[in-house]
């Protein structure tokens, strides 16, 4: 058992990874934070870019997260949270109640929604799960498009004004960006906190491997389950600074095209990151609004640009930073070598440097 | 003799994939706290009849009983709760997570309680008890690194720690040693000889010192049948074994 050299050297590691996305997180939070203060026109900035970024990030976290801890392919995230937002426009508007009962109940509609996707489509696994959830979706889409008394059919509900709380007022835009922006950490916090806790630990060893946590007395079904159940819940939080950024709510919102959308976000942000669809959301906006500019095929474009991150960083775009990284490291090691050696480069040119990798 | 006192019965259990019949009509009974080793070639079933115990797929035929109650409908889940537990012969372990946090996980297997949303750093008396079942299986100072970088050895060993975290009342060990060194082979049987007295072993083992050293009693499978059962001195007496072992189909 030659193991103990080895060991000392993988902890450091794995606590430096740690505290560098930490490092990085709050860094983004802080720019996130002085959005408004430096952008030349926040009435552009702010809602366009700033709250586009954070609702379709919201919605693509409650993937990433399913994907990540879970191995589930969930296609349905749009959904809920289009749910949710069909639950405040109904509620509000056309029942007329005050908005923050209605908030909190489409919260638990959204959620519940999640709940019994989770009855369906729990028992079944990878590319069927994700086929039974993008089917629920595409039936909700239709139901969405005709059932005329609660949804209002193709037209939706409009107009849903933003609330005004007393003491925090969303019509204003700087004051809603940063309700999103708490909204939004929000989530992230939960997801986080969620993954360190018995039941996040729970879930990962279900993601790799069900039959062993079977055989451990773990019913498997019951937190999957729970793990869709909430994620369900944090995709309705977008929910919610989606239909006060549009004021409205109309079938659109539940399209394949917009769930196909947040699969984008997540992907270019990078699956298997939590915080980056954040980047997703922001490149996914940019692209939304200013590729018009250039192009009348934005459509095309984004596609492009999917295939690109596809291409290039299979990790997404928070794959960048271990990237370079690791390009850094290299050189950082290769001059290090070169300086107290300068044989080594003849060595390295003539092929010689494969037997010094055999060496580890 | 109660039946309480009989920790697995199985009675004419048949068990077919399709065309093939991987076990055929096999009957036994293994007494709580007895130590019962199976041998047979490769494909002789009983990794088939490890699954029908643990109710990993329904038995085509015949039952199974835990402790005097029929289980045959019940899930793998359900059985691991009333105490049993089980390796599995190619590892299967959660291999993102570090060593102790599989064995954490192991720990907590009941239900999904309002305790499952504590932070799992939290709960000392649970680490501390992750750290004495790594202790136990050698692995103590492998606690913290990523399952996808132990060892094939250190693999099994975590299969055990993690078998033995639930307190099993059975345990059914799936070709524990498959991977060790020699050395590695003389711990794993002193661990499996300290085991509690109580705790019913059922074990699956191709190396026939091991499984001749730990047993109370063997049973031999081939073909999908029980041929044989006897105490370890009439197993090694056996002409019909040596035929098996010796004459061909040993893999
Ligand atoms: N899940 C399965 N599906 C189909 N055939 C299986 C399955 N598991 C085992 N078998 C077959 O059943 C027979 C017995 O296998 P197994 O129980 O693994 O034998 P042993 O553990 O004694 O080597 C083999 O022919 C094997 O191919
Ligand atoms: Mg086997």
């Amino acid at each position: 058992m030659s193991t103990s050299i080895s060991s000392t050297s993988t902890t450091p590691r794995w606590k430096a990874w740690v505290s560098a996305q930490n490092i990085v997180v709050a860094v983004v939070l802080v720019l996130a934070i002085i959005f408004p203060l430096v952008v030349d026109r926040p009435r552009f900035w702010l809602p366009n870019i700033g709250v586009r970024t954070l609702w379709m990030g919201t919605i693509a976290m409650s993937l990433v997260f399913l994907n990540k801890y879970v191995g589930l392919l969930s296609l349905a995230q749009m959904t809920f949270a289009g749910i949710c937002s069909y639950g405040i426009g109904y509620f509000s508007v056309t029942m007329g109640w005050p908005i923050i009962p209605s908030i909190v109940l489409s919260l638990g509609i959204g959620s519940f929604a999640g709940w019994l996707t989770a009855l369906i489509a729990v028992r079944t696994k990878a590319i069927y799960f994700m086929m039974i959830t993008l089917a629920l979706a595409q039936v909700f889409y239709s139901w969405a498009s005709q059932a005329i008394e609660v949804t209002n059919a193709r037209r939706g509900i409009a107009p849903i004004p933003r609330p005004d709380f007393g003491f925090i007022n969303l019509n204003d835009i700087t004051t809603f960006y940063y309700f999103a922006l708490v909204l939004a950490v929000i989530a992230y916090v939960i997801f986080r906190y969620t993954a360190t806790s018995q039941f996040g630990l729970a879930i990962q060893g279900i993601k790799d491997s069900p039959e062993r946590m079977s055989a451990l007395g773990y019913n498997v079904n019951r937190y999957r389950t729970a793990a869709l159940t909430l994620a369900a819940f944090v995709a309705s939080i977008g929910g919610v600074i989606l239909v006060f950024d549009r004021n409205q709510v109309d079938p659109s919102f539940v399209s394949l095209d917009s769930t196909l959308n947040i699969l984008v976000v997540a992907v270019v942000g990078g699956i298997g990151s939590l915080g980056g669809v954040f980047i997703g959301g922001l490149v996914f906006a940019l692209l939304q609004n200013f590729a018009q500019d250039f192009t009348d095929r934005y459509m095309t474009l984004t596609g492009l640009v999917f295939i690109g991150v596809l291409l290039f960083f299979p990790a997404g775009l928070v794959g960048l930073g271990p990237m370079i990284r690791r390009l850094f490291s290299k050189r950082a090691k290769a001059s290090a070598s070169s300086e107290s050696s300068e044989t080594l480069d003849a060595e390295r040119r003539a092929g010689t440097h494969n037997k010094k990798g055999q060496h580890k | 003799m109660p039946t309480q006192d009989i920790a697995i019965s199985l009675t004419d259990v048949d068990k077919r994939f399709g065309g093939l019949r991987a076990v055929k009509n096999v009957s036994m009974e293994v007494r709580a706290g007895e130590r019962v080793s199976m041998i047979g070639t490769n494909g002789a079933g009983k990794s088939t009849l490890f699954n029908l115990i643990a109710g990993v797929f329904p038995v085509t035929a015949g039952s199974v009983s835990m402790f005097g109650s029929v289980v045959t409908k019940q899930n793998t889940a359900k059985r691991a709760r009333n105490g049993l537990a089980r390796t599995f012969q190619t590892s299967r372990l959660f291999e993102q997570l570090t060593a102790e946090e599989n064995v954490f996980i192991a720990l907590g297997g009941r239900g999904l309680g309002v305790r499952s949303i504590l932070p799992a750093r939290r709960i000392p008396a649970k680490w501390h008890r992750v750290a004495e079942l790594l202790e136990t299986v050698g692995l103590v100072s492998e606690g913290t690194r990523r399952v996808a970088d132990l060892s094939h050895g250190e693999q099994r060993q975590l299969e055990l720690a993690m078998a033995l975290a639930a307190d099993p009342k059975i345990l059914m060990l799936d070709e524990p040693a498959a991977g060790f060194s020699p050395a590695e082979r003389q711990q794993l049987v002193a661990m499996l000889t300290a085991l509690p007295a109580d705790i019913t072993l059922l074990l699956i083992e191709h190396d026939m010192d091991i499984a001749l050293q730990v047993a109370d009693r063997v049973i031999v499978m081939h073909d999908g049948s029980k041929i044989l059962e006897g105490t370890p001195d009439e197993i090694r007496a056996s002409q019909v074994v040596r035929e098996i072992y010796l004459g061909g189909g040993h893999a």
